[in-house]
């Protein structure tokens, strides 16, 4: 029998992410690798959590890959479908676990931009799509985890726009500012998993993919990452049962998690 | 109508000179006086598309994007607007998507922004360089979570809510409407947003049913619908099928939206192609994977994509006779009933030739 292929950087944050939940939790879910994680998470260890989606959709029965976040599938034959205005309050009214979120920039304190490249909001380089739900759900829920792939320019010292606070300027002045919940307490991405520190809030290795250094990870960081004591753990790897599961259950068509040429 | 108060920063950081502009989204007197004063009686409201766009959507309106992006999303009005030559409208919504091309065509030139983009299919390059190029001005940003409670405040007849949304981010200063407060049930510092209740002009709703009257009925997610049709000052059905009033006394549960707010009742069977329509027709994925993908790289590209599409169909018909007529309508059914688990999932293939620039199949499922 053919080996099977290694996991591609795609297939490992979406695995690591999905092991970030744990069964029978309520899970929000943006689009592109979040739902790749949480529907993964379902199909393995996780065979009980309910996920929500900001369209309204609520504890789907399984079904393919959604194209959007107001696909038919993220409400496939679901018992309700709730307004937006009620959908985000579940959050602030504790009935959400954890929300995954992708950023365009996120900095030393979890807070990420999905506005604009370029500091100047009338002339930015780049206009990207603005909040859509990613403020409420970082504003709301009572933990959040970030995705997305690392390099400098998407870590930077400085978000060119702040659309949703994680730790604002550290220490407590996320709660200062008003908001609940314990804020970003993950940032999955192909170097590894990173946390935060508890007093500063500042962005710190917690684990690191295969062959990745703390130092080629740092390269790859626009501001200083803190290090844990001891030893780094090494990010666990999809055993095949679980990438054969990715590969021919969750993304059959390779949306989200195929790489041209790997 | 009241006199705001804004704030100064969001003014000065969106160059926005005159607040005049600001006051009709927020004006509760002039709303609750356009609800007042139109027609309540229950009378037959049928119209063409043609004569509600014509009589209801005026140059400088207040509009939403309604529906989720391109879910249940009134797309062939939006189409009419372009045709008609409607200029300098305001778009509002969460998501806020639809905006981008009614730029091109002059009929959006204001933006209350959420969101705009598609999601993994990239942002919008055509509304990055609508707004460098100065042809749109955001007049405020918003979350969607945020926009959606000043829509649910002005349907649940209150002022405006008090939010944990926004605080602490940039968005806040460039929204001249939301402020930050004390909480005032509170004694401890406890800070809160203050979200004012938002009034559009007009809302078009493209829903499964209505009757005649205007009472409508949706399936699937409302997302913003209900409270849109409650909050706008004037509501245009646009619905894929008009049924007898008897049916939706019989089926009442679906009822979402009461015939006293409607204004126009369009039967518009394909009234949110090339969007999704639950349990009528699935996307057009390679229609907006080309319009997305080749279209907004530049100006010229999306005029000849739309002129096309719109501009030279002069209605939904038109529009499903290039997606591929009677088969793209028996597949597209098929596809979301599928999705939906209406229709047998097993052995069904929902992998699809996605679109490459230069390999145009010329096929729209």
């Amino acid at each position: 029998m053919e080996a099977l292929k290694p996991a591609n950087p795609l297939e490992m944050i979406a695995y690591v992410l999905s092991l970030q939940i744990r069964d029978h939790q309520v899970v929000y879910v943006g689009t592109g690798l979040p739902m790749v994680a949480a529907i993964l998470a379902r199909k393995t260890h996780a065979p009980h959590i309910t996920m929500v989606y900001e369209s309204g959709g609520q504890d789907p029965i399984p079904g393919d890959m959604p194209w959007s976040v107001g696909d038919p599938f993220t409400w496939r034959k679901s018992a309700l479908i709730q307004e937006m205005a009620y959908s985000f309050a579940q959050a602030y009214n504790g009935y959400v676990d954890i929300a995954f979120l992708g950023f365009a920039q996120v900095d030393m304190y979890g807070n990420v931009n999905t506005h604009q490249i370029g500091a100047d909001f009338l002339h930015p380089k780049v206009r990207l799509t603005g909040s859509g739900g990613n403020n409420d759900l970082t504003s709301l829920t009572e933990n959040i985890v970030l995705v997305g792939l690392h390099a400098p320019d998407k870590f930077p010292l400085r978000v060119d726009f702040i659309t949703s606070v994680g730790h604002l300027n550290g220490g407590d002045s996320r709660k200062e500012a008003g908001l609940p919940g314990n804020g970003p307490v993950a940032v999955v991405t192909n170097a590894g998993v990173l946390d935060f520190e508890p007093v500063t809030k500042r962005m710190r290795v917690q684990s690191l993919q295969p062959g990745m250094t703390f130092d080629l990870a740092q390269i790859c960081t626009g501001f200083e990452l803190l290090r844990p004591d001891g030893d780094i753990p090494v990010t666990p790897v999809p055993d095949p049962a679980i990438l054969e599961i990715l590969r021919t259950q969750v993304d059959p068509h390779g949306v989200f998690t195929k790489i041209p040429g790997l | 109508m009241g006199i705001f108060s804004y704030s100064r920063e969001a003014l000065e950081n969106l160059r926005i000179a005159d607040p005049a502009i600001l006051a009709p989204l927020v004006d509760v007197e002039s709303a609750r006086k356009a609800h007042l004063t139109k027609d309540h009686a229950k009378r037959d409201k049928r119209m063409s598309l043609r004569d509600a766009i014509a009589e209801f959507v005026q140059d400088g309106d207040i509009a939403t994007d309604s529906g989720f992006a391109y879910v249940r999303t009134p797309h062939q009005a939006y189409f009419e607007m372009m045709r008609q030559g409607k200029k300098g409208l305001h778009f509002i919504g969460s998501p806020n998507t639809n905006q981008s091309y009614l730029i091109n065509y002059g009929v959006c030139a204001y933006s209350h922004n959420s969101y705009v983009g598609a999601e993994m299919r990239g942002s919008d390059r055509n509304y990055s360089r609508q707004l460098l190029n100065g042809r749109v001005t955001i007049l405020s940003e918003w979350s969607h979570g945020s926009m959606a409670q000043g829509f649910k405040a002005a349907q649940l007849g209150a002022p405006g809510v008090f939010s944990k949304q926004l605080l602490g981010s940039d968005i806040l200063r460039f929204n001249p409407y939301v402020k930050v407060m004390q909480n005032p049930m509170r004694v401890d510092p406890d800070p809160v947003t203050f979200i004012p209740a938002l009034y559009p002009d007009v809302t078009v709703i493209h829903v499964h049913a209505a009757d005649k009257y205007g009472n409508a009925r949706i399936y699937g997610p409302a997302v913003n619908d209900v409270a849109l049709a409650a909050a706008a000052r004037k509501v245009i059905i646009t619905a894929e099928e008009i049924v007898p009033e008897m049916d939706m006394r019989y089926n009442n549960q679906g009822v979402v939206i009461p015939f006293v707010c409607v204004d126009a009742v369009v039967e518009l069977p394909y009234g949110a192609v090339p969007g999704n329509m639950p349990g009528c027709y699935y996307w057009s994925r390679q229609w907006w994977e080309k319009f997305l993908r080749w279209g907004t790289l530049s100006d010229e590209n999306i005029r000849e994509f739309l002129d096309y599409w719109v501009m030279d169909s002069k209605d939904p018909f038109d529009f499903v006779e290039k997606l591929g007529g009677a088969k793209w309508v028996a597949l597209s059914r098929r596809m979301t009933k599928t999705a939906e688990y209406d229709n047998e999932d097993d052995g069904y293939n929902f992998a699809y030739q996605s679109y490459k620039p230069g390999s145009d199949s010329g096929i729209y499922y």
